[in-house]
């Protein structure tokens, strides 16, 4: 077994997968992202996030102006999405078909949302997708339909189907949230 | 005190310099040993003597922390790996850690200007002075500084 050895080609690490999507986040949340807020939001020191930032710029992932505001660059986001986008579709599919907790689950596709590849994600999107309105037993006889067929979708990772439905797992994990509290 | 932070404030705020200050030491202590390169020697020595400043400075930082009742807990997650760098790019590093911290400071000073407690605004004042000719030395040994260009 080689395949350890695609962790080390893989686009971004653990680390700079949570700094690409908490620029994302801020922005989305506050409207800027500066060395601060990042290093607050992710529970570590500047002078680490300085350190991660330096080889995200580097790579033109990440963009910093004059006055050290962090944005970013149109691959970076894409790269940001496509991570978003893999949480939210692996979360489900632990959540809603392994039956894992939704907090365990959370974390288990936290662990891996920047590791498995578009292709899986993809196939993950159209299997939640196919289960969305079934029955029990419906959902059986697809999964094991969509078992025996594979994506071949060559389409840049996430498309907007892939999103859409993330968007709607999105709102429906937070309704189930609500209910529990 | 200044209205703007509390007693709980000041305390997290120092803990993450402590943090940042811990962090720092540990990278220097690391870069000299990865820095390779025929100027390998004088910038271990450069970054032994700031290793040694950040124990320093992290110590000073733990009793103003006990001085205010809290209890120095810095949260310190560091991954460093095998890569080997030159004198220049270890320099470049250490640049980036030593700003961060800069920064740090230079906020901590902004939250405790003209709050009364005089102790803790002039350690404020005197960690940005000192943190910020680490910088400058830095920058100098990068050629960033703008010395000379005038």
């Amino acid at each position: 077994m080689s395949d350890w050895r695609e962790f080390d080609q893989n686009p971004v690490s653990h680390s700079a997968a949570h700094h690409l999507t908490t620029i994302g986040d801020l922005h989305d949340e506050v409207g800027y992202a500066r060395v601060s807020d990042v290093a607050r939001h992710l529970g570590i020191t500047r002078g680490s996030v300085s350190v991660t930032l330096k080889g995200l710029r580097h790579r033109g992932l990440v963009v910093e102006d004059e006055h050290k505001h962090l944005s970013l660059s149109v691959e970076g986001q894409r790269i940001a999405q496509g991570i978003r986008t893999k949480r939210i579709l692996i979360q489900a599919l632990f959540r809603d078909v392994l039956g894992v907790p939704d907090e365990i689950a959370e974390q288990d596709a936290c662990k891996i949302e920047h590791l498995i590849s578009d292709m899986t994600a993809e196939a993950a999107g159209s299997l939640l997708e196919g289960l969305e309105d079934l029955s029990e037993d419906q959902r059986i006889r697809s999964l094991v339909e969509s078992a025996r067929s594979s994506s071949d979708s060559s389409s840049p990772f996430p498309d907007t189907a892939t999103q859409q439905l993330a968007n709607r797992l999105l709102k429906k994990a937070a309704a189930i949230e609500s209910e529990d509290s | 005190m200044n209205p703007k932070i509390t007693r709980e404030e000041t305390i997290a705020r120092l803990n993450a310099l402590l943090a940042e200050e811990l962090e720092a030491s540990i990278r220097y202590l690391h870069l000299g040993s990865m820095v390779q390169g025929i100027d390998r020697l004088i910038v271990q020595k450069i970054l032994q003597e700031n290793h040694e400043e950040t124990v320093e400075h992290a110590q000073q930082v733990s009793e103003k922390i006990l001085q205010l009742g809290g209890n120095p807990s810095p949260r310190i997650q560091l991954n460093l790996d095998g890569r080997r760098y030159s004198g220049q790019q270890a320099i470049a590093e250490a640049l980036l850690f030593e700003q961060a911290a800069l920064d740090g400071y230079r906020d901590l000073l902004e939250q405790v200007d003209s709050s009364g407690d005089v102790v803790l605004e002039e350690f404020a004042r005197q960690q940005v002075a000192v943190e910020s000719e680490h910088v400058s030395q830095l920058q100098m040994l990068l050629v960033e500084s703008p010395v000379g260009d005038q």
